[in-house]
């Protein structure tokens, strides 16, 4: 298919990418036929389709994603569960007893799957999936870097893991729960994780992220 | 103060332009955190932040529309933005402002992505010295580009004008203050739209073809920087210091 | 991780609490900061041509504006030999989710009156040498405090930024011809008369940590703003939250907002090209 980019360069909205307005993917859109980028992100052609991978797009909970989240109200029929900035789903269990026994408060941090999404709200689901976090540092980074954090198969959050020694629950809706050893420990995964969120777009960076958490390690938290 | 030369008989302005030469320009992406997209813009002397949130819920809920998001801006001048100071709160003038440019972006962001939600833009003016309007449009759009807001192109804006009988190109305060007329325009490149158009002043209808021509240019060259600063921010190697 | 729900509210993780709390207890923070350190500080000066005084000020995250206008207006009637100048603040909506668009707030107001009485009782600047005729016209300062990015604490960079800009201020001078005012083309930059700068301390668990950030702001016990002058004076206290403060710390708080105000006083002046009045 004749294209008017090169594989992942970084195209702007407006951009005009391709003529074939029927092979037309996300962050893309059609006018008389022609397909130009939405975002700001890396154009590619993805099942025969062109689509814009962008930096800072928008997170979509699909069903089967693991998400980390805040309980924001008890009630009796469930829980309230904020997901990120601007995200919140629902966890509905009918039994009035199970909710009470599952203990949980405001501010409980929890890791849960997406059971229903759509533009009624986020459906989460209640079972043995989901846990709750008894200590750790939660933090967020933007949802769109989580696949860049958690590298091919898994390359990149291994590695940090790894070296930092810490247990770290990634959500995809961009909340992590990180959980070590000793507080420098914990700061160097955090600000590993920070730096995969302000450099996704580079390269080289398993290697850069690789020498940071050497450096603090070694050189101490300051 | 009496009116003051505004362009000598060699085409030369107040600040040594060209009729047709904007001001120097600059463009920063990103440079507030707590948004979810920023900017920053100087055309000349004036200075422009805007910054995004959302798309995020409406509150209270019964005001959200259910088939797309809601678009609220709000433009917005310190006190000490400007030579006689302006009193905390919103003016009429910014009142007006704030809908024109809302209504310019609309056009664009792809609204119906998001339904339920509301986007917040603010833009707020550090210094003015003409042209804030286009200034805050420009880098309102950069701020919803960063945000990863999908819209359908970047807008660009730019304001023309008549001084001592001739058109110029981005208007300062000077030229604003004490000069014919002041058009401010805003357009989508990509499809040659006009998405926000006013005039304060009068025009021949003879010279409007003339104006419209040079705020284009001007477009372009501004669309082409917005393009510049965004790509600036994504470019492969490592920025800033680790 | 404290995630906003909406506009004020706030909802902070559990074990966020608990973390911050623990890490303190061993004397550390989450920014790897120790308890008694400052975030980084930068003061950049004469910025806005428009303002007569301007100062961006950032600590850490925090990122604050300043811009000084100066009007010529009537003297107080009880003061005829003095100027005069007036603080507002506004937590513009661009720097955190939790503020609003519309006229400042209760944490706005409360800012501008904060800084005010620092620069007031700190004695900051002598209103006598504001005065153009006395009893009939002297300069009034507008000193308007923006917010533009919020990580925690405004209320010690905004007090800076104030300062900033006026230490940096460019009066326009004026004289009388024939009975009226005439503005020259002259300037002249005020002297500083003294050097009042504020801390905020936080208590967590009878464990102190200064200048917090904004994780940390939502889960302290309490939190208080000391400002002092260079002579040892303390000029402005304000406790800022709710929450009881057990009298037994306060000897220990004082002493440290000594410690760190005479360390941001340091870094004003080596940042700031300040004029101060000489000692009497």
């Amino acid at each position: 298919m004749p294209v008017y980019f090169s594989d992942h360069e970084v195209v702007l909205p407006g951009q005009l990418l391709s003529d074939n307005g029927k092979r037309s993917g996300e962050g893309t859109y059609v006018v008389d036929g022609k397909v130009y980028a939405a975002q700001v992100g890396l154009a590619t052609i993805r099942n025969n389709r062109v689509c814009v991978i962008a930096f800072k797009g928008a997170y979509r909970p699909q069903v089967g994603d693991e998400v980390i989240g805040v309980i924001s109200d008890v009630k009796p029929n469930g829980f309230d569960v904020v997901l990120g900035k601007h995200l919140t789903g629902v966890i509905r269990i009918p039994d009035r007893r199970k909710v009470q026994n599952l203990g949980l408060r405001v501010g409980d941090v929890i890791s849960a799957r997406v059971k229903e999404s759509s533009l009624r709200g986020i459906i989460l689901e209640h079972t043995r999936r989901m846990r709750r976090f008894d200590k750790g540092l939660l933090i967020s980074i933007h949802p769109a870097k989580i696949p860049r954090l958690i590298g091919r198969r898994g390359s990149m959050i291994n590695m940090i893991k790894r070296m930092t020694g810490c247990r770290i629950v990634v959500g995809r809706n961009g909340l992590i729960v990180i959980s070590g050893p000793s507080p420098a420990q914990e700061f160097a995964a955090v600000t590993a994780i920070k730096e995969v969120e302000r450099e996704a777009h580079t390269q080289g960076l398993t290697e850069r992220v690789g020498k940071l958490i050497n450096s603090i390690l070694k050189g101490g938290v300051r | 103060m009496s009116k003051p030369k505004l362009i000598t008989e060699d085409g030369i302005r107040t600040d040594g332009r060209r009729f047709d030469e904007l001001r120097p320009i600059k463009m920063e992406v990103g440079v507030l955190d707590k948004s979810d997209g920023s900017a920053y813009v100087e055309f000349g002397k004036t200075r422009v932040f805007a910054a995004v949130f959302g798309p995020r819920e409406v509150h209270p809920r019964h005001l959200s529309l259910p088939d797309r998001a809601i678009l609220n801006c709000r433009y917005h001048m310190t006190s000490f933005s400007v030579e006689e100071r302006k009193p905390l709160g919103m003016t009429r003038r910014e009142v007006e402002l704030s809908k024109v440019i809302r209504e310019a972006l609309e056009t664009v962001v792809f609204l119906e992505e998001f339904p339920r939600t509301c986007i917040d833009i603010y833009i707020e003016v550090v210094q003015a010295d003409g042209g804030t309007r286009t200034t805050g449009l420009t880098a309102a759009s950069l701020a919803l580009a960063d945000a990863g807001i999908p819209m359908a192109d970047l807008i660009a804006a730019v304001a023309v004008g008549k001084v001592d009988g001739q058109l110029v190109l981005d208007l300062n305060d000077i030229e604003d203050k004490y000069g014919e007329a002041d058009m401010p325009i805003a357009m989508a490149p990509r499809f040659d739209s006009i998405v926000l158009l006013q005039l304060n002043g009068r025009i021949s209808k003879d010279e409007f073809p003339k104006a419209l021509a040079l705020a284009k240019k001007g477009i372009m060259e501004i669309y082409k920087l917005q393009r510049e600063a965004l790509k600036r921010k994504y470019s492969a190697t490592p920025q800033g210091g680790m | 991780m404290t995630l906003p729900l909406h506009s004020k509210k706030d909802l902070t993780a559990r074990i966020m609490q608990e973390k911050i709390y623990s890490l303190l207890q061993q004397g550390k923070r989450l920014d790897g900061r120790g308890p008694r350190d400052l975030r980084p500080l930068t003061i950049q000066t004469n910025l806005v041509e428009k303002a007569e005084g301007s100062a961006l000020v950032t600590m850490g995250g925090t990122k604050i504006l300043t811009g000084i206008k100066v009007e010529v207006g009537t003297p107080y009637s009880d003061r005829p030999d003095e100027g005069s100048f007036a603080v507002n603040a506004e937590l513009l909506p661009l720097a955190s989710t939790t503020f609003e668009p519309g006229p400042p707030d209760e944490r706005g107001v409360e800012l501008a009156r904060v800084v005010d009485r620092s620069l007031r009782e700190g004695k900051a600047i002598d209103l006598k040498k504001l005065c153009i005729v006395e009893g009939e016209k002297a300069y009034i300062l507008f000193i308007d405090i923006y917010v533009l990015d919020y990580d925690g604490n405004y209320y010690d960079p905004a007090l800076i930024s104030a300062m900033a800009a006026l230490a940096t201020l460019k009066i326009p001078k004026y004289r009388v011809v024939d009975g009226k005012l005439e503005k020259t083309d002259e300037y002249f930059t005020p002297e500083l008369t003294a050097l009042p700068f504020s801390v905020m301390i936080g208590v967590l668990g009878e464990k102190f940590l200064v200048d917090p950030q904004i994780d940390e702001e939502r889960v302290l016990d309490v939190s208080l703003i000391i400002g002092t002058d260079e002579k040892g004076n303390v000029v402005s206290i304000q406790k800022n939250s709710p929450g009881p403060v057990p009298i037994n710390l306060m000897d220990e708080i004082i002493e440290i907002a000594w410690e760190k105000t005479q360390e941001i006083r340091k870094k004003f002046l080596e940042m700031v090209p300040a004029k101060l009045a000489s000692k009497q």
